[in-house]
């Protein structure tokens, strides 16, 4: 399902690399690298999902933020930040934001933002996702392979799900660190602890038939079909 | 000793000297001269009845203040004190008495003539007693007029004093001085605000510094870090590039890390970590345990009495304990255990290791690195230190030789 996405964001190497991530899907992605080009394309056309920074060049975010909420607009927003203090955060929530991502993001947890934020309902999402035989109930995050339960532990739940978000991508084992234990993966000095969660989902996944996690030049990983 | 004191202590005891040395001096002269008079009167009442008993020689004087008595021979001229018993008064009496024995128209004649002492010292005393009166009152009023004097001459200095006292560097409020006509307060006042504002300018943009660094240095590493996930993607890089692009982003991770450590640090010296509660020590650091053991295969144990409470931010308390786990875990050897100790107000971390660290004074500073650990920021520690600092914890580090192991401990001063 082909979703429009708005990219709010003054920096534009930045823009452009979301932009190139996002479109692999077959999506429509829009830029806006100042308030005034946003807030003229909110006025103009409907998005799913408006990514937005707080700090353009020529205004607030927050105050755009404002804006779409007062339209009653139906639209995702996630806020990118630089700031990462609570406050600004609990802020951008109150306002209405579906989700806060702070500056440095791996293009990979974004999307898995995005992602969760379209399945929470309103926005054309559903509650389950299915990848070939394996589908995954967010409701009660729990995982089928051929409609047969498997049993997954909350991090390897976590880990499907965000494969199966960025399949055909490859995810280096930082990513997943960041994406599995946020701002704690910052605690350890090396991500062998990954291979032992990464190994544990492979076997019980290998073990349903489902032979989707492929080593990527050794290091890496990508989740795909062939 | 307060200023005002030592002032009135000085004024004080200069006037009790100067009222001791003018009232002795007083009491001396004033006794000179009326033993000076009481002599004179006795001099001349003697030359007096000397005359008289020249021409008549019957008379026999006014006892006991005139005497004239016949005697054998000549005396010379004596004058002494005496005491003598007054029928009139029913008393004994002081007298000064001289006497002479003189011949006199062929005869021995011995005058004595003598005078009431009492009378002169009543009024030596009367005298004195006046003075020194007169003298006190004067050094009374003298005393609180200049005490008063001194206390609205000092009044702007001391108002000044205390705003200085009540200043911080923390607080936006520039200091602020009351005026003083007084040309020293005035240019003293002048000296302090300028220092004050120089002061305090300097510790915002310091304080400004760090974050403002920070928070800039996260759009160019967000950059860096969606340009290398877009390369990654990029269907013709070989394993090499991958390799290289994934150790880019370790670094940037480990800038991102290094990042948000300056502006804990910031934050912490900036206050912002204001949501004080009870928090209970145990709890936290189970918890804290319990989420690394998903991140570590090396085992931790935990030993602990009675439970803790501590009155601090949760965030903090979580993060203190956080750095502390990982620190021991890193340098954790042999992956032997590592044990938790809490104590009744303290928390000990233990991690094995071969020798004691070299340069163990300077662990908790910034940027100290025992070894060329790669991964290391050299905050992990300082921040340690910090939250110590702000809540008035005690951290320390020893090595146990017995055990061969590292320990941290934080005491918590219950």
């Amino acid at each position: 399902m082909t979703m429009k996405y708005l990219i709010a964001e003054d920096e534009l190497e930045l823009q452009k690399s979301i932009v190139t991530y996002l479109s692999r899907e077959a999506n429509v992605c829009e830029t806006a690298s100042d308030y005034i080009e946003a807030s003229e394309k909110l006025e103009l056309y409907e998005y799913d999902i408006v990514i937005l920074d707080i700090n353009l060049v020529t205004g607030s975010g927050l105050d755009l933020l404002k804006k779409i909420k007062e339209q009653k607009k139906k639209c995702g927003v996630i806020i990118i930040s630089a700031n990462s203090s609570l406050d600004d955060k609990l802020k951008g929530l109150d306002l209405g934001a579906d989700d806060y991502i702070t500056k440095p993001f791996h293009l990979a947890e974004l999307n898995s933002r995005i992602k969760a934020v379209l399945r929470r309902g309103q926005f054309g999402g559903s509650d389950s996702i299915t990848f070939k035989e394996i589908r995954l109930d967010t409701l009660a995050r729990s995982a089928y392979v051929n409609d047969e339960s498997i049993a997954l532990t909350r991090k390897e739940y976590d880990l499907l799900l965000f494969f199966i978000t960025n399949q055909g991508r490859i995810i280096s084992k930082a990513i997943i660190a960041e994406h599995l234990w946020g701002d704690d993966s910052d605690l350890l000095d090396n991500f062998d602890f990954i291979y032992v969660h990464i190994n544990n989902l492979r076997k019980k996944l290998t073990k349903a038939g489902a032979k989707y996690i492929q080593t990527a030049y050794g290091s890496g990983y990508k989740f795909m079909s062939e | 000793m307060p200023l005002l004191r030592k002032a009135s202590k000085n004024f004080l005891v200069i006037a009790m000297v100067l009222m001791a040395i003018s009232a002795m001096v007083l009491f001396f002269y004033t006794q000179y001269l009326l033993n000076n008079s009481i002599e004179e009167e006795l001099y001349s009442n003697k030359d007096r009845v000397e005359k008289i008993l020249k021409q008549d020689q019957t008379i026999k004087g006014i006892p006991p203040l005139m005497m004239v008595e016949k005697v054998n021979g000549v005396e010379a001229l004596k004058l002494k004190d005496t005491l003598i018993y007054d029928p009139l008064q029913n008393e004994i009496e002081l007298f000064e008495e001289l006497s002479e024995a003189k011949k006199i128209n062929g005869e021995f004649y011995r005058i004595t003539v003598r005078v009431m002492v009492i009378e002169s010292e009543d009024i030596l005393f009367a005298i004195v007693a006046t003075f020194v009166c007169v003298i006190f009152s004067a050094f009374i009023i003298l005393f609180y007029l200049n005490k008063n004097r001194n206390e609205r001459l000092w009044e702007p200095f001391f108002i000044n004093l205390n705003r200085l006292k009540l200043f911080s560097l923390k607080s936006n409020t520039p200091l602020d001085l009351v005026h003083s006509n007084i040309l020293e307060f005035h240019e003293l006042n002048q000296e302090l605000s300028i220092l004050s504002n120089k002061i305090q300018t300097d510790y915002h943009n310091l304080k400004q510094f760090t974050e403002d660094v920070s928070h800039e240095m996260k759009t160019p590493l967000a950059i860096m870090q969606s340009r290398i996930d877009t390369m990654i993607n990029d269907p013709v890089i070989t394993d090499g590039q991958f390799e290289d692009l994934t150790k880019l982003q370790s670094d940037i991770s480990r800038l991102n890390q290094l990042n948000k450590r300056l502006i804990i640090l910031a934050k912490i010296e900036n206050d912002q970590f204001t949501a004080t509660e009870l928090v209970a020590i145990n709890t936290v650091v189970k918890g804290v345990v319990a989420n690394y053991s998903e991140l570590t295969t090396q085992p931790i144990t935990i030993q602990e009495k009675q439970p803790i409470t501590v009155t601090m931010d949760k965030t903090l308390a979580t993060i203190l304990f956080n750095n502390l786990l990982s620190n021991a875990v890193k340098y954790n050897i042999d992956h032997a255990p590592i044990f938790i100790h809490l104590e009744s107000s303290s928390i000990e971390f233990m991690n094995s290791g071969l020798l004691e660290l070299e340069g163990s004074e300077h662990l908790f500073e910034r940027f100290f690195k025992n070894g060329n650990r790669q991964d290391s920021t050299g905050l992990g520690l300082s921040i340690v230190k910090k939250i110590c600092d702000y809540y008035g914890f005690e951290s320390s580090y020893r090595f146990r030789e017995s055990e061969k192991q590292h320990s941290f401990i934080i005491d918590f001063k219950l």
